[in-house]
């Protein structure tokens, strides 16, 4: 999987009340709703700076907190290639999976990026590099169950496949 | 093996499982609060799943939005009502309390359990000696079609707390110590054991609010060894309940192994926006309280309820403060009605509302205005948590919290206890 794009940069302990404050919970989602609410905790102008293909650079424990899947959702809706950080929040980490959206670990990386940077990342080769200024790194290699879940545009597809499995089966056992 | 790996592995259908191996594992009991039930059956039908897996392992609680404050959250509440029925799912919690005080309490945590729920704070289980872990909605939605969700065996860090607690210290300032020592990022990813002579002699109230603050340094699930104090807790809330408890082999099993002096700990306050950035109580009293916040799922309890009501009793709120309390759940209201504990707070000047999470995360009443600063025994200092982003939240523990919310300023409830 190979990911390329302008990155914004935020800092340590970013929290997903941040990401995606509660008041704009909802019970069920409008197409591109969730996108219009992204980073609105940091700067409310966000959703419409933000473009289609820009990787979002966090600093340590990136997406912090509470287990809201917006955090992800909203990203990978605003059409995020990937969001990259040192370290990340358990749950936040666990969603990005789940919806199919790249989450980076990478070393360092808030201290070799600044805002507006060209950074492409090689995820089966493990490699980033920031464009500008030439800074390169091997990443750590992500679990290959997770890389198959991102691929496959995460969870819901998987789902979807074995349930179909299972349905096969069923009727393969009635005849 | 460490007994979290035994426990993964055992959930697994497996002899022995690796750190940092990925596998798919099917847990006892799965909560789903309000909100996520509402959104992880409507995942669930977009999956294409039509029925659960298996209703018995889920457990229903509303406590975030219950009772209803927006209409729409009423609408989303009907559905999950009419969802639960025609689903056959019979344990079913509305207004009983918050879902990681009850679990404990109805004897949904058990010693050698695996536990899921919509929710962060779902650590807090992991007390009886459990693995207990929160989970995105689409995650619980695509257990809920497929009876597994998949899981990551992890490294294990191991907290021996010594010695004693000074007059007015708590479990929550051992919590804020660990914070302040090692980061909101103190933990990412891993396991949290608690151990030690003072984790042996510990309440179980105690080792609750241990084990829910274990997410707010990034764990995915704490643990404590289960033991007399366990077996004696689950002999008066779940007799029938059949439990194992794994044991881990040998310190080998641990990334890392903590030694902490509790003897050495003040009472502590994390002061605004940051979890880790904390300060001795005695030290901020500048700090002027508008309001406090009593309660959630991590001092809803009714120890908090006897430590506060100890500090406040017959004394009065100062004048320009507030205080909101929400008991943790219905069974703590009541017992604390019985000891005459919501009376003697009463007396004080506080507001008792519904059991539930209360302002935190803005479930219910208790708003903040900008500028104003609150103090609580909940666990998070988020900005924006208690409403206005440009409030401030301290957190502490519950007797710091009784305590400043009667001088008016924050205070070490160990000056209180020496009048």
């Amino acid at each position: 999987m190979h990911i390329r794009g302008r990155a914004w940069t935020f800092g340590r302990n970013v929290n997903t009340d941040l990401i995606f404050p509660k008041m704009w919970f909802r019970p069920a989602y409008e197409p591109g709703e969730m996108a219009s609410h992204i980073m609105v905790g940091i700067d409310e102008e966000f959703p419409n700076k933000v473009r289609r293909g820009d990787v979002i650079v966090g600093g340590l424990n990136f997406g912090c907190g509470s287990s809201r899947e917006e955090a992800a959702a909203c990203m990978k809706e605003a059409g995020i290639g990937a969001v990259i950080a040192p370290t990340f929040g358990r749950l936040f980490t666990r969603n990005c999976i789940n919806v199919g959206l790249p989450v980076v670990v990478s070393p360092g990386i808030d201290g070799e990026v600044t805002q507006g940077d060209e950074i492409e990342i090689d995820l089966a080769k493990c490699h980033i590099r920031n464009l500008r200024t030439g800074y390169e790194a091997r990443l750590p290699p992500m679990a290959p169950e997770s890389l198959k879940l991102i691929e496959d545009g995460g969870i819901a597809n998987y789902t979807r496949r074995v349930l179909e499995q299972r349905r096969q089966a069923a009727r393969g056992k009635l005849k | 093996m460490h007994a979290i790996s035994k426990i993964i592995a055992y959930h697994a259908d497996r002899t022995s499982v690796e750190v940092g191996e990925i596998v798919n594992v099917a847990p006892d009991y799965v909560m789903l609060n309000d909100r996520g039930a509402a959104r992880a059956a409507e995942l669930l039908r977009r999956m294409g799943g039509d029925k659960v897996f298996d209703p018995e392992r889920i457990v229903v609680v509303f406590d975030h939005h219950y009772p209803a404050i927006r209409p729409q959250d009423a609408v989303s509440q009907k559905k999950t009502r009419e969802w639960i029925k025609e689903q056959g799912i019979s344990k079913f919690h509305a207004g009983e309390g918050i879902g990681h005080v009850i679990f404990p309490e109805k004897g949904y945590a058990f010693p050698g359990a695996l536990i899921f729920g919509t929710d962060s704070h779902t650590v807090t289980n992991s007390a009886l000696g459990c693995v207990a872990t929160g989970m995105g909605h689409s995650d619980i939605a695509s257990y809920l079609a497929l009876g597994y969700n998949w899981l990551r065996v992890p490294e294990v860090i191991r907290f021996d707390l010594h010695g004693d607690f000074r007059p007015g210290v708590y479990a929550k300032d051992i919590a804020l110590r660990i914070a302040q020592l090692y980061g909101e990022d103190a933990a990412p990813y891993l396991g949290v054991e608690f151990a030690g002579p003072l984790t042996a002699k510990m309440a179980m109230s105690e080792r609750l609010v241990l084990c829910n603050m274990v997410i707010d340094f990034g764990a995915k699930t704490g643990y404590i060894q289960p033991d007399e104090i366990t077996a004696h807790y689950l002999s008066q809330r779940a007799p029938d309940r059949r439990w194992t408890a794994f044991t881990s082999d040998s310190d080998a099993d641990y990334g890392s192994i903590v030694e902490l002096d509790v003897s050495e700990i003040e009472p502590l306050v994390a002061v605004p926006h940051d979890l880790s950035d904390v300060r001795d109580a005695s030290k901020l009293n500048d700090v002027r309280i508008d309001e406090a916040v009593f309660g959630t799922c991590t001092g809803g309890r009714i120890e908090d309820f006897r430590v506060a009501a100890a500090i406040m009793k017959g004394r009065t709120l100062a004048p320009h403060t507030r205080m909101m309390v929400n008991p943790g759940s219905r069974e703590v209201y009541m017992q604390a009605m019985r000891e005459g504990l919501i009376d003697i707070m009463m007396q004080a000047g506080a507001q008792v509302g519904i059991t539930g999470c209360g302002p935190c995360s803005g479930c219910h009443q208790g708003m903040l205005a900008p500028a104003e600063n609150s103090i609580t025994n909940a666990s998070r200092n988020f900005r924006g948590r208690f409403g206005s982003p440009e409030a401030n939240i301290y957190v502490a523990s519950s007797a710091t919290v009784a305590a400043s919310a009667i001088a008016g300023h924050i205070v070490s409830p160990a000056e209180s206890m020496s009048d």
